[in-house]
């Protein structure tokens, strides 16, 4: 009877933990996802939109999820160095030029990724700081 | 002049005031004198124009005579308000496409860089055509006067904005008479919505 009871609680306490994580990266993403959506309307939704559709085959929209987990390591290098590439978004190729957005501070790259990769009938989870800061290193 | 300036500034507010009303008829905007018999009214009207658009064709206030149109200014590598203003214009588009009574007059205010194949290309982008949509290409101080002192509209050299070039993002609503029925944020959903309204109430005019 006791070791059931002691068992009980001990699981009780695993699952509190559990649980107290999870919110917390919950809690951490709804931040990133949040302050992203600020950071959008300032810098990107002049020109994406702010349903992410972009303009016809001017500015590509941000609703190609495939595009976007593909390209995923690139991301943050294209608000960094500009993108001037031709690049094919649902089955349109695009080649005007996006300029480059020099005064966004990692941890903001990583809150606007956050929110494009998961808005517009995207869900790619949270893109952290570290993920942004390690391949802004690698940039082509 | 300051206080032509003013009754343009105070009448452009009425309109967007008094579109909240459902006006059965547009007001005309804009400076107005008295006529020499000294009974008539003499409306401001758009000045004679004559630019070459996307497909090299010269457009003018004649070539426009049986049109109601929309009148914007813009340029092609405008990275802040300009591509919202396309989207806003593109509803227009869509909704009038079949409606030959209907025009819109983009006109670039960087020739510069915006030339006649340029504009075309954009224009191709957005996948319109010169039937209804004119991208107009003219030397800078026409066009610059045209905004000023046509539409009352507002385009200046500003080396600081975004793309170098400041303007205002209106859109100009423009009847058959060349005058002027309204002046609209092209750059607010609501106001543009706005605007085909009065598109509409214009259009029932020459019925
Ligand atoms: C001045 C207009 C402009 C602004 C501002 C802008 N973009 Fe872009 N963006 C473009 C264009 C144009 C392309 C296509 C580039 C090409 O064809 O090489 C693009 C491409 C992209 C792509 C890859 C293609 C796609 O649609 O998935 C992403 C992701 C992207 N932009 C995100 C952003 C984010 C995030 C911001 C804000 C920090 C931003 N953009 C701001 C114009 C803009």
């Amino acid at each position: 009877m006791r070791a059931k009871i002691i068992s009980i609680a001990f699981s009780m306490l695993i699952i509190c933990i559990f649980l107290s994580a999870c919110s917390e990266n919950e809690v951490k993403y709804q931040r990133y996802y949040a302050d992203g959506s600020q950071i959008y309307q300032v810098h990107c939704q002049n020109c994406h939109m702010k349903d992410g559709s972009g303009l016809a085959n001017v500015i590509p929209p941000l609703t190609d999820s495939t595009f976007l987990r593909e390209n995923r390591k690139d991301l943050a290098c294209y608000i960094v160095y500009g993108l001037a590439d031709t690049i094919v978004v649902n089955g349109i190729t695009y080649q005007t030029p996006m300029p480059a957005e020099k005064h966004l501070a990692a941890i903001d790259i990583a809150k606007v990724l956050t929110y494009i990769t998961n808005s517009f009938g995207n869900k790619q989870g949270i893109y952290d700081v570290k993920e942004v800061e390690k391949n802004i290193n690698n940039c082509k | 002049m300051k206080i032509n300036i003013l009754i343009a500034i105070s009448s452009l507010f009425l309109t967007i005031v008094s579109c909240k009303q459902n006006a059965a008829k547009l007001p005309i905007l804009g400076n107005r004198e008295v006529a020499a018999n000294g009974k008539d009214t003499i409306y401001q009207s758009i000045p004679d124009f004559n630019l070459l658009n996307q497909d090299s064709v010269y457009i003018n206030n004649d070539s426009l005579k049986d049109k109601i149109y929309v009148a914007d200014f813009f340029f092609t590598s405008c990275p802040s308000i300009c591509p919202i203003m396309k989207k806003q214009l593109l509803r227009i588009h869509d909704k009038y496409k079949d409606n030959n009574q209907v025009a819109i007059l983009s006109h670039t205010i960087d020739p510069k860089h915006d030339s006649v194949p340029v504009l075309k290309k954009y224009a191709d982008k957005l996948g319109v055509s010169s039937k209804k949509w004119h991208f107009l290409y003219g030397a800078r101080d026409v066009i610059y006067n045209m905004a000023r002192n046509g539409y009352m509209n507002y385009a200046d050299r500003d080396s600081l904005a975004p793309g170098g070039i400041s303007h205002s993002g209106y859109f100009i609503l423009v009847d058959k008479n060349r005058h002027i029925r309204g002046a609209y944020d092209g750059t607010d959903e609501k106001q543009v919505s706005q605007l085909m309204d009065d598109m509409d109430i214009l259009l029932a005019e020459y019925k």
